[in-house]
């Protein structure tokens, strides 16, 4: 199988993650439920795992870096730090139900900084124009996980604190494949998930705090420490981890996270951005697909969105499976950005690369999708 | 032997106070708080030896780790609060 869906989940991960998350299981208790040997190995581990997500992404202190089960987690205690129930918040139009759901829960009026697909600066324009409304804080992804636009966070991180605006970044599809930086955004949070670019096991997330905002505990429950207070701790990390670590997880998100640091993110983006490019150059040859790609290849990342005239974008990764291709199609959990581009009737087929596909795989999908649409021809 | 221990406010705060220690070559080993000095119900520390101690305060006061609160371990098993 050719695997094109890593902006859902990465597949192919690191051999040394698999081993990680396996050795976990044998020997890994609880972090801090315990002074033996395995819950002290477990403390290690979580401790290794929390400095090289705090290395990787400028994060001041370990004790800033939270797990959380996914990026939708992450994204739904930084939420409840920052909103109260009615105020407004601006996002972008790229947005992610992980986003839009925990604000309209919320009540949030939603101000959305409208512009059309890749337009950096028509972005910019309309955040510093939804900032004059005082919003109560600005939620924006890096990273389009329809498009793979490349929202220009830092400049949009540079609004916000000039109006003194907390942000809150999804680094969904950026974490891993982009620099992100929390030092130099100086976001109130940054949310990403650790099985897509991070190449760590499911069920494993990072919230970074920036440590000046008061974080909301969703959970509340035994934290391993101050058991004999019933609030939760007023400190990092314990305050937002209650109850029992995914240690197999961490385990195997500390063994990605030190692949990505090694490769380093720079260079996995720019393997990704090429096939991306190789794949759209490639589609842009058949007559009845049309492809979502940016002008200017820094503005997209390794995801490409496209529609093949005359075929529902399910039947098309239908067809595709059939074929050995795993890509993703319909409005992949964010009818907000397919509404700002026009296709939430539609929806697209998407594909998505990580570093560990090939320009062979690349050129076999762009085949099968040629011999889908010619034999959808012959059919009409 | 006696020594000292170091409460910290969490794990991963001990955890960093160990690490700083380490890298300045003092031994420090992370432990539970002993019931006896934890106020607050499950707490860490970290253990040092007394001829280390005033090393290791400077060592965090420069990487601006702040300690809880700090208990001598005399030999006899009990244990006594200094002052910071």
């Amino acid at each position: 199988m050719i695997y094109l869906d890593s902006a859902a989940t990465t597949l192919q991960k690191p051999p040394a993650v698999a081993r990680a998350a396996a050795w976990a299981v044998d020997h890994l208790a609880s972090p801090g439920r315990g002074g033996h040997m395995p819950a002290r190995r477990a403390a290690e581990v979580a401790f290794a795992c929390r400095q090289a997500a705090a290395e990787l992404f400028g994060v001041e202190s370990p004790e800033q870096v939270v797990f959380t089960c996914n990026a939708t987690h992450a994204l739904n205690i930084a939420i409840r730090s920052l909103v109260m129930p009615g105020d407004r918040v601006l996002i972008s139009p790229w947005e992610h139900n992980a986003v839009t759901r925990p604000l309209h829960a919320l009540g949030a009026k939603l101000l959305v900084a409208k512009a059309p697909l890749f337009d950096r600066k028509g972005l910019l324009d309309a955040f510093e124009a939804g900032l004059e409304a005082g919003p109560a804080a600005v939620v924006c992804t890096h990273v389009s996980n329809v498009f793979g636009f490349i929202l220009p966070i830092g400049e949009i991180a540079g609004l916000c604190r000039r109006r003194g605006v907390p942000l809150i970044v999804d680094a969904s599809q950026s974490a891993g494949c982009l620099p992100v930086r929390q030092e130099e955004l100086g976001a109130a949070f940054i949310a990403m998930p650790g099985h897509k670019g991070l190449y760590g096991p499911q069920g494993t997330g990072l919230l970074l705090c920036g440590g000046r905002e008061e974080a909301f505990p969703l959970l509340q429950g035994g934290t391993g420490s101050a058991s004999a207070l019933q609030s939760m701790p007023d400190y990092l990390p314990d305050r937002l981890e209650a109850g029992t670590h995914n240690l197999p997880g961490i385990a195997g998100l500390l063994a990605g996270l030190r692949y990505v640091a090694g490769r380093t993110p720079e260079a996995i983006g720019k393997k990704e951005s090429v096939l991306i490019r190789r794949g759209a150059q490639g589609l842009a040859r058949l007559p009845q697909v049309r492809t979502f790609q940016a002008r200017d290849p820094a503005c997209q990342s390794g995801v490409l969105s496209f529609q093949v005239a005359g075929m529902d974008c399910e039947a098309v990764g239908e067809a595709l499976s059939r074929r050995g291709i795993a890509v993703r199609a319909g409005l992949h959990c964010a009818p907000l950005a397919h509404e700002s581009a026009g296709t939430l009737e539609e929806g697209t087929v998407r594909m998505s690369v990580s570093d560990f596909n090939t320009p062979a795989e690349v050129d076999r999908f762009v085949w099968e999708l040629s011999r889908l649409t010619a034999a959808s021809r012959r059919s009409h | 032997m006696v020594y000292y221990l170091i409460v910290c406010r969490s794990l991963t705060y001990a955890q960093r106070t160990a690490a700083a220690l380490e890298r300045a070559g003092i031994t420090a080993r992370i432990l539970r708080s002993p019931k006896l000095i934890d106020r607050e119900g499950c707490s860490h520390c970290v253990k040092v030896a007394e001829r280390n101690l005033t090393a290791a305060l400077v060592i965090l006061n420069r990487a601006g780790l702040n300690p809880k609160r700090i208990f001598l371990q005399a030999e006899d098993g009990g244990y006594r609060e200094v002052g910071l």
